[in-house]
């Protein structure tokens, strides 16, 4: 008997599906789907370099669930501050972690093979504990430090999103420990000696990046990455 | 144990009747393909419905990129080109975008042709404004006295607007890689307005409707490539650019077919915006921002080129017909609350056509709509005919303002008031993507609907409302 209800629920729930998966009102969240849709509002004036902080802060200040905080910081490049395609790969990489200095491991989707490069040598983790709809939860995040006092701050970054005055603007951006979150290192974790070593004889996150990370920024032609180093140096 | 299993089976079959029938329904379309007289594979872009020939029966206007200019009328149960003259016809200058409107106020339509022999900047031959005098067609911007501001600017769609609501139309003409042009009589000179009326903004501009968005007064949205949307609010008969304030930008999609659609059935237009490989927007107002309520299968990315929203069936929902460029086309209705349905297309579906423009119209005044889709751009394609298989006991109603020059009230609203609806509907300024619709509201019956009233805002803003006794009948309202 209980085999019989089985096999009428299975049916039931089979014949919905089927019924219901022409009409418009699914309630499944298409996270790039609302990044585009909103874009304008995060960038109101279009420029959009280096702002992956924009993002971030722009995610963190939803209304949403841990899974939908991960989800849409997938979709944006911390570096460079474009949009990524959704299903999108990451570079597993390290970063040093602020206060210890500990190699924190992770993945860090990019749009950009240097972007990896560059947040691994500008940037810093750091943990990080906020509250979602289904509760506290902590991660690592990308940090940089205050640039609002630089005085080569660069021009093609719109020093209003990130700055009020020389201090940090925490209405456009997330600030943590004066530093300001540029976006999410995912899955971070303090990484085990195969990790390091995968990590630093990777193709990308091993030769390449030695050799773009030992290059003069000035002799750096690579387009977003090198506004970010301007800005996180 | 058997009685059981029997009550189990006998609601699996109830189940079964109740909504598989979702997915297995008949064909939606037949195809009338054949009633075209003559036609051969061509390149077309848009279709506008007017009476070309001012014979009191609207027409199909097809536009030839390389080919000729069409005007099929109705004759004997067959669609015949009935045009045959060289300012009309002109298979030389490439024409894309097409919308009618009565510009001079004489009662009757003139013709706007958008023409584009480049992709985007400086096109080497201008638009033509085509009027028919004394039995043969002109083009106004050949006269001299209005070639002062010829549009030599690549474009793509037009529409037409009475910014003022006073039955003086003019043409937003949205050009791609130059300056927006909106054309308007002033002391019987064919002038170039856009730049007193803040239009003349750059863009690649792609698709643009006119009607009551946000005001009481005909206000433009133009759906743009690279770059921002315009939502333009008329404001005393100029225009306020407020795309970002209703947050319809939408910056990094590529606009194309655009209409004018009452999606919650609340006697007020929204908008069904198509985007090239992106998300279409179905655009509700609530509380002066727009919503984009679309979701998946709608909302699909495709290579969208034109829009409708009709009531194909006379059932009383609208209709949204995506029509794609080198894909299949997609059907949708719009249910209650927003729901939008899609509808499994076999006739109709055309996926290997290259869908560049389409119209609806009742060409045949049988009181179902017929749907016209045009093909080229990349490949040469006749053109196709449709018709729903409408249910024999569905009642339509059909409303046919015109205006106080005796002219299609394009830009005025219809909303049809009863027991189960207040349901709004543009007479049709020009939309879709570079094509314009015929300017009648047709409305299908639903069933057990009653006390039917038609209200009607006209350009100006001011209603007037009757009631409705008989169906099945084109009531004209004259302003």
């Amino acid at each position: 008997m209980n085999f019989s209800k089985s096999i009428f629920k299975f049916v039931i729930i089979f014949i919905l599906t089927l019924s219901f998966s022409n009409i418009s009102n699914s309630v499944e969240k298409n996270y790039y789907k609302d990044l585009i849709t909103d874009w304008s509002r995060i960038f109101p004036d279009s420029n959009r370099n280096a702002a992956g902080p924009k993002f971030f802060k722009y995610i963190i200040d939803k209304d949403i669930n841990y899974d939908d905080f991960i989800e849409y910081n997938k979709l944006y490049c911390a570096v460079s501050g474009s949009l990524i395609d959704p299903n999108s790969e990451p570079d597993f990489l390290f970063v040093n972690e602020r206060e210890t200095k500990k190699k924190i491991c992770g993945d860090y989707y990019k749009c950009c093979i240097p972007c990896s490069c560059d947040i691994m040598k500008y940037s810093e983790v750091e943990k990080m504990k906020h509250k979602f709809e289904d509760g506290f939860k902590e991660f690592f995040v990308f940090t940089i430090k205050n640039p609002c006092g630089k005085k080569d701050f660069p021009d093609r970054v719109n020093k209003n999103y990130f700055c009020n005055g020389d201090k940090i603007n925490d209405k456009q951006v997330y600030e943590l420990n004066g530093r300001i979150v540029i976006g999410l290192l995912h899955n971070g974790k303090i990484c085990t000696k195969d990790e390091m070593d995968f990590v630093k004889s990777h193709q990308v996150t091993g030769r390449f990046c030695e050799l773009r990370n030992n290059t003069p920024i000035e002799n750096l032609n690579a387009g977003m990455g090198d506004i970010f180093i301007k800005l996180a140096r | 144990m058997k009685i059981k299993m029997i009550n189990y089976l006998k609601k699996l079959i109830v189940l079964f009747f109740l909504l598989i029938p979702n997915n297995l329904s008949a064909d939606f379309f037949e195809d009338i393909t054949s009633q075209i007289v003559e036609n051969p594979k061509r390149l077309s872009y848009g279709v506008s419905v007017t009476d070309v020939n001012q014979d009191g029966n609207f027409d199909f206007i097809v536009t030839g990129f390389g080919y000729l200019n069409l005007a099929l009328s109705y004759e004997n149960g067959k669609l015949v080109n009935i045009v045959n003259q060289k300012k009309f016809s002109d298979e030389f200058r490439r024409t894309i975008g097409v919308a009618a409107c009565d510009i001079d106020r004489d009662g009757y339509e003139e013709i706007y042709f958008l023409n584009t022999d480049t992709y985007s900047g400086t096109k080497k031959y201008s638009d033509r404004l085509i009027d028919l005098e004394k039995g043969k067609f002109i083009d106004l911007f050949e006269i001299e006295k209005n070639q002062k501001d010829l549009n030599l600017t690549a474009g793509r769609s037009v529409v037409c607007v009475d910014r003022k609501g006073d039955g003086n139309y003019g043409v937003y003409v949205a050009n791609y890689g130059g300056p927006t042009r909106y054309y308007e009589y002033n002391d019987d000179i064919l002038v170039d307005k856009s730049v007193q009326l803040n239009l003349a903004k750059v863009t690649g501009g792609r698709a643009v409707v006119a009607g009551h968005i946000i005001s009481d007064k005909i206000d433009v949205f133009a759906a743009n490539e690279r770059g921002a949307n315009f939502l333009y609010k008329n404001d005393k008969g100029k225009f306020l650019d407020v795309a970002y304030e209703y947050r319809v930008q939408d910056v990094l999609q590529n606009g194309r077919g655009t209409a004018l659609s009452d999606i919650y059935y609340r006697g007020r237009l929204d908008i069904l915006n198509g985007n090239w490989g992106g998300f279409h927007r179905a655009y509700v107002l609530k509380n002066d921002i727009f919503e984009d309520i679309a979701k998946p299968p709608f909302d699909e990315p495709s290579r969208i080129r034109t829009v409708i929203s009709a009531d194909l069936d006379n059932d009383g929902y609208d209709e949204v017909f995506l029509n794609n460029i080198g894909e299949p086309n997609k059907l949708f209705k719009i249910l209650e609350n927003g729901l939008i349905k899609q509808i499994p297309l076999d006739v109709g579906l055309e996926p290997d056509g290259y869908g560049t423009g389409a119209a609806v119209a009742d060409i045949d005044n049988d009181g179902v709509l017929e749907l016209l889709v045009s093909h080229g751009e990349s490949w040469d394609q006749p053109l196709s005919l449709y018709r729903a298989k409408v249910d024999p006991d569905n009642k339509y109603l059909r409303i046919k303002p015109l205006n106080q020059y005796g002219a299609p009230a394009r830009g005025a609203t219809v909303t049809l008031i009863s027991n189960l609806r207040k349901h709004s509907k543009t007479i049709d300024s020009g939309s879709g993507y570079l094509c314009q619709m015929e300017p009648v509201a047709h409305y299908g019956i639903r069933k057990n609907e009653k006390d039917i009233k038609i209200q009607i805002k006209w350009t100006n803003g001011k209603t007037k409302t009757i009631s409705v006794k008989e169906l099945n009948q084109t009531i004209i309202l004259n302003q």
